[in-house]
């Protein structure tokens, strides 16, 4: 060992080099990938209020409009909304994140939701005396909402808006139908019987020169449910759910529900096998005068006609009732929230329910009453046509297996499918549907 | 890391003994092995014990509950039911149409290289991209297939709404896109089909049928045997071309049991659960992989 050493080589591309140069070079991409992941969920910046929601498109711009017009409510406070898409899989992202305490400072929840959230320790509640001093009680919204945000005295949703499950109708036909009252809106009247509503579908597929009134539900996950619901509401049957099961429903005028809604979608007088988006179309290209579906169409329908009409839900069944659900804001749990950031939270929700107006123009109805009773909001139209449908809204049944996107509403959408396309008896599928209901209850809560 | 001229002590050398190349060589992979499988099987195991479920509660531990839950929970088995109609479908057709086209291409079709590359090109694809295309496919109105039985007066087909055309039209799109690699395999082994046999064959004055019933099929039944089993496996733990065509649906006739285990654990938040139904699951599948096994060595002896 006493040679001398070989002389040294000049630092070059060795393969051995190169490789560690390439796992150097991977590892800190990683690493700052890693990092400013770690910074998107941990709000690097104090003064960033973080939301997660779920309205892309139309709705989605229309939240940015809002943002904007909420900064001078909230000076030094931005908001930094991250865009999920919608459906189940929102709520997975959201529970897991609130589980782990991670989620974002606040975040959009369908109403119909929150019984499978606040029961579980997901969500912090809201502090209504800070909310207050930013000018929002709960004296703003209306009751029939308010009464949901509720678990255990106290509030853990504060509702953006209602979003009703209405009809749109293009005027001329109906008019023609003889169905527009003097003014110019939907005589809901003549709808006030499951016969009456049947013989309106028929005047308007005759005023149309082509059918009557569109239903898309073919292998939808919500909308055969959102039919089936409010019109049973209408019934004023009890659908109580007790948890461990039995539920309690009225089999009978679940039958009755059914065996109108397939009437309803005969084939004849309304088409009989439209999915979502094909019922959508035939609106749209004015091959129906009417279209069941909720208020959030109402500017898809507007670009394919300007002056379309809406009204909300016809009362078929006797009592006032139409389906409906609520965007809320809540807060995912933080086990140590910081107190500052939290009043900067609650400020700027404030000042996103105050911009409620510009929400209304894609449909939705402010849930923040000072909007709604506006002068402006009151030139709306057809917004303002449908709003009074507020008062009377029935949400989900407040179980935890029950709300938007859960497997629930598929499970009954299954039923009503098979009931409405597949020739499943009425009071069959009514029972099929009690027996789903009773195996959820039996099921343990996660709470 | 001793000097060669150092004596060597006892300590480095049972370590060394304990530390073989080979282990070494292995143990960045039995790390990330234990990190990825073992403990998340640990954990897995441990969870389908509790009651926990995707909330901020502390879950606790509830011994078998789960288990018994589950073998009374009807859904379940029905799910089980459809992975194991799934396997029956696909696992009969992606052996036998892999082995037809091996033996078309093989045989001798002109241009072999395009064959190949067509009957492979459809295993490269991601799944989502073949969920999205085979959805425009079956379209109720616009799709192809629709189009081409309007075309030729057959009336149409609603392919994924009607629970009984929707499973074999999920079998149909895992044909399309997993049979290419079957096909390779047959390939490669009827490559490997040793050529004096067929010359021997050829003298005594077999047929071409004779040669393929006496030479090519016996020759080709331990990679048949290989490519049953590997397809059995695959096409039980299905999941991702289901979710993307219909989601489980028309009215849950196609959701396998792994379906049914994330909408259990992640829509209905009870993640105990669904462990719990994971391993009954595993189970079985080690159940069915053992009785293969044995099979099989029954027919080597």
């Amino acid at each position: 060992m006493t040679a001398t050493p070989p002389p040294v080589p000049r630092p070059g591309p060795t393969r051995r080099r190169a490789l560690t140069t390439a796992l150097a070079a991977g590892a800190a991409v990683l690493g700052a990938g890693a990092l400013s992941g770690c910074g998107a969920a941990q709000a690097a910046d104090g003064s960033t209020v973080r939301l997660w929601d779920l309205f892309s498109g139309a709705d989605g711009g229309l939240l940015n409009d809002m943002v904007r017009a909420a900064g001078p409510d909230m000076p030094g406070t931005g908001i930094e909304r991250t865009v999920l898409e919608w459906g189940t899989p929102y709520y997975t992202k959201l529970a897991m994140a609130s589980a782990g305490g991670r989620g974002p400072d606040v975040a959009i929840s369908h109403m119909s939701r929150l019984a499978g959230y606040a029961p579980t320790g997901l969500l912090d509640p809201w502090d209504l005396d800070l909310l207050a001093e930013y000018g929002v009680t709960p004296d703003d919204f209306a009751d029939a909402v308010w009464s949901r945000t509720r678990f255990e005295g106290r509030t853990y949703a504060l509702p953006l808006d209602t979003h009703p499950f209405i009809v749109f109708y293009h005027p001329e036909p109906a008019a023609r139908a003889g169905l527009l009252t003097k003014d110019g809106t939907l005589d809901t009247e003549a709808f006030g019987s499951p016969d009456a509503f049947l013989a309106a579908g028929r005047e308007l597929a005759a005023a149309s020169g082509k059918q009557g009134i569109a239903f898309g539900y073919v292998t939808d996950s919500a909308q055969g449910w959102r039919l089936f619901y409010g019109l049973y509401r209408q019934t004023g049957g009890v659908f109580r759910l007790p948890a461990g099961g039995p539920a309690e429903v009225d089999v009978d005028r679940m039958a009755e529900v059914i065996a109108f809604m397939a009437k309803l979608v005969d084939g004849r007088v309304n088409p009989r096998r439209l999915d979502y988006p094909a019922a959508i179309a035939a609106f749209a290209n004015r091959q129906t005068a009417m279209i069941l579906s909720g208020e959030w169409e109402l500017g898809t329908f507007r670009a394919a006609d300007p002056k379309v009409g809406a009204a909300p839900f016809p009362t078929v069944f006797g009592t006032p009732a139409v389906y409906a659900d609520s965007h809320s804001f809540v807060l995912p749990r933080r086990p140590h929230p910081d107190a500052g950031h939290r009043r900067r939270t609650h400020r700027a929700v404030a000042a996103l329910l105050k911009a409620g107006q510009i929400w209304a123009g894609a449909g939705h109805i402010p849930a923040y009453r000072p909007v709604t009773e506006t002068a402006a909001y009151a030139k709306l139209r057809p917004q303002a046509d449908y709003a009074r449908a507020q008062s009377h809204v029935v949400l989900d049944p407040a179980v935890w297996f029950a709300g938007a996107g859960s497997d629930f509403q598929n499970a009954m959408c299954q039923v009503l499918q098979q009931a409405l396309l597949g020739g499943l008896a009425p009071d069959r599928a009514a029972r099929a549907m009690v027996r789903r209901l009773d195996t959820f209850l039996s099921k343990p809560s996660p709470a | 890391m001793s000097s060669p001229l150092a004596p060597p002590t006892p300590g480095p050398r049972s370590a060394r003994r304990l530390l073989s190349p080979g282990l070494l060589f292995a143990l960045p992979f039995l790390v990330l092995f234990a990190v990825f499988m073992l403990w998340p099987l640990g954990q897995g195991l441990w969870m389908s014990l509790t009651d926990t479920s995707l909330s901020a509660h502390s879950p606790d531990f509830i011994g078998l509950d789960n288990f018994s839950e589950a073998v009374r929970d009807a859904e379940m088995w029905r799910a089980l039911g459809h992975t194991l109609w799934f396997t029956a479908l696909s696992t009969v057709p992606l052996v036998a149409v892999a082995l037809g086209m091996a033996l078309l291409v093989h045989t001798g079709l002109p241009g072999q290289w395009v064959w190949r590359l067509a009957f492979f090109a459809p295993y490269l694809l991601p799944v989502g991209v073949v969920g999205l295309l085979w959805i425009w496919l079956y379209q109720p109105d616009l799709g192809l297939y629709n189009h081409l039985l309007d075309g030729l007066g057959l009336g149409q087909v609603a392919w994924l709404s009607d629970p009984s055309v929707a499973m074999s039209a999920i079998a149909l799109t895992t044909l399309w896109w997993t049979v290419g690699f079957n096909f390779l395999l047959y390939l490669a082994a009827l490559q490997s089909v040793p050529d004096h046999l067929y010359e021997a064959a050829a003298i005594d004055g077999a047929g071409a049928w004779r040669r393929l019933w006496s030479i090519t099929l016996p020759q080709l039944s331990r990679i048949t045997a290989v490519i049953t089993v590997l397809q059995i496996l695959a096409s039980l733990k299905v999941f991702d071309q289901v979710y993307l065509l219909t989601k489980g649906g028309p009215d849950n006739s196609t959701r396998p049991v792994v379906e049914y285990v994330y909408d259990v654990g992640f829509t209905g938040y009870r993640l105990g659960y669904a462990s719990a139904i994971s391993y009954i699951f595993f189970a079985l599948v080690v159940l069915a992989s053992a009785a293969q096994y044995a099979a099989l060595r029954r027919r080597e002896k």
